[in-house]
């Protein structure tokens, strides 16, 4: 049961809704770059690749909003076993692998330039290489599973375990640090940036966003489509 | 004094273009899914 | 609740005991784990690094390859006999099973770690035995929130395709605050550290099992119930 009366023709427009929605979503990706090289100063000691900021943190944000999503859905669909918060809990994981994956390529090149070297077990980059981890498994089991029932039982379960995971990554590599301070090459941005910094941040932010949420939305319409066609061949 | 920043726009370009590169490709993933007509494997 | 307890504990006492009878698994876990620490040994330069510095990531990086294999034996075996289906359909409270599980796992892993150091000792040349109770307290805590993962996820991956595959995937990620945890106890120990470098660690995992057991327990019937 896809517990939902929605038509073949539903879901396809939820899909193209979805595409719609990101596809502004990457045009508005070309506008943050156009804002980050000529409308925001360059900061002077780190030089032009301080730029990358302006894409590394707002994809860890999508990461970690994905992430989140996928941990309540999942609460949500033990309680309530409604499917439609699975369909959502498992776009939610794929959509953030692809934010995942920008976060891992552009953390390790920005490191370079910034720590000198490529890669650094700092909160952020181990964090996300964690989502990663946690993304693809919950992936592979849903893979695994045939029973759509089971299956989205499965993943919830592994997705509040999932959740309640990232706090403890967290402590983790804090106590770490602790101890083992990096060695900085050159310090990264300070907290306090100034305006047209944050004003770009912000903006990317919300680019970033925008974009998970056309994902979502055309990933979720995929599934639910692929659904209702695989109940028109079992039935016909 | 006027300190010069150093130039390590190489990699500013290398994390755009694969960010880029990252997320236009998942959108033709879910475009080409979605323009299959039927029998698609959009199942998750 | 008592009963619940007493129900959990029969549990387990049975899957030891059928654990007992063939010892197969017992046995190559064991010998899993001493050609582990063989191969550790062999692949050192004990010029560059001392035993001492690579001591405690050795020894629970086998703790946890060890744990693993008997994890997805714990089900297989259970799988194989259909006994699992018989104990559900008794009514027997989901969360008793799975302490009972737990519990089993536990002993099956706990004799594993506890015939392993010894060896540890012998190979790696580092003496435990003034810092043992700190070894086993560390081992205990560590050990426990690892294995209440592992047991709800093999009953999960014992219903998937690729089981063997599934199980390590998904523990994996979970083991690693328990592991950062333990070698970072370790460590201190056989450096002979004070306590109070250890104790944030300590809390750590402590806070892990708390959280991680309760939280499987209380998932345990979505994953075995239709």
């Amino acid at each position: 049961m896809t517990g939902s009366s929605v038509s073949l023709e539903g879901a396809r427009r939820i899909v193209r809704r979805g595409l719609g929605l990101s596809a502004v979503g990457v045009a508005g990706l070309a506008g943050v770059y156009l804002l980050a090289l000529n409308f925001t100063p360059v900061e002077a000691r780190q030089g032009l690749a301080q730029k990358i900021f302006y894409v590394h943190v707002p994809a860890a944000w999508s990461a970690l909003l994905a992430f989140s999503l996928v941990g309540i859905a999942s609460m949500l669909y033990l309680w309530l076993q409604d499917p439609r918060l699975d369909r959502f809990a498992a776009a939610s994981a794929e959509v953030g692998v692809a934010f995942s994956g920008v976060m891992l390529t552009t953390g390790p090149i920005w490191a370079r330039p910034i720590w000198g070297t490529w890669w650094t077990w700092d909160a952020r980059l181990t964090l996300t290489l964690f989502l990663f981890f946690l993304f693809v498994g919950y992936l592979a089991l849903r893979a695994a599973v045939h029973d759509p029932v089971e299956r989205a039982r499965f993943s919830a379960v592994v997705g509040i375990l999932g959740m309640l995971l990232v706090p403890f990554i967290h402590l983790s590599v804090y106590l770490f640090r602790t101890l083992h301070p990096q060695p900085i090459v050159l310090k990264p941005s300070a907290p306090s940036l100034p305006p047209e910094m944050l004003r770009t941040l912000l903006i990317s932010t919300a680019v970033f966003t925008l974009i998970y949420l056309g994902f979502v939305t055309a990933r979720y319409g995929l599934a639910l489509a692929e659904e209702i066609r695989e109940e028109g061949r079992d039935a016909g | 004094m006027l300190v010069e920043p150093p130039m390590n726009g190489g990699y500013l370009i290398a994390a755009y273009t694969v960010t880029a590169v990252i997320l236009v490709g998942y959108w033709v993933r879910l475009w080409r899914k979605a323009t299959k007509s039927g029998g698609g494997k959009g199942k998750m | 609740m008592l009963s619940a307890l007493r129900l959990a504990l029969a549990i387990a006492a049975k899957d030891i005991r059928a654990e007992l009878r063939s010892k197969t698994a017992l046995l190559s876990a064991l010998v899993f784990a001493a050609l582990v620490l063989v191969v550790f040994n062999f692949a050192r330069d004990p010029t560059i690094l001392s035993p001492a510095d690579l001591a405690p990531s050795v020894l629970w990086v086998t703790f946890a390859l060890a744990a693993m294999l008997a994890l997805n034996r714990a089900f297989t075996i259970e799988r194989e006999n259909a006994a699992l289906d018989g104990l559900l359909l008794a009514p027997v409270p989901r969360e008793a099973l799975f302490l009972g599980k737990l519990v089993a796992n536990l002993a099956f892993v706990g004799t594993v770690e506890l015939v392993t150091l010894p060896l540890f000792t012998l190979f790696f040349g580092v003496s435990l035995w003034e810092v043992l109770p700190g070894i086993i307290a560390v081992t205990a805590l560590a050990t426990i929130g690892f294995v209440a993962v592992g047991t709800i996820f093999s009953a999960m991956a014992v219903r998937t395709r690729f089981a063997e595959l599934m199980l390590p995937v998904l523990l994996l990620p979970f083991m690693v605050p328990p592991l950062i945890g333990a070698v970072q106890v370790t460590s201190r120990l056989l450096a002979g550290r004070p306590l109070s470098e250890m104790l944030g660690w300590l809390r750590l995992l402590a806070l892990y099992d708390i959280v991680f057991v309760t939280l499987c327990t209380l998932a345990f019937a979505a994953v075995v119930d239709e």
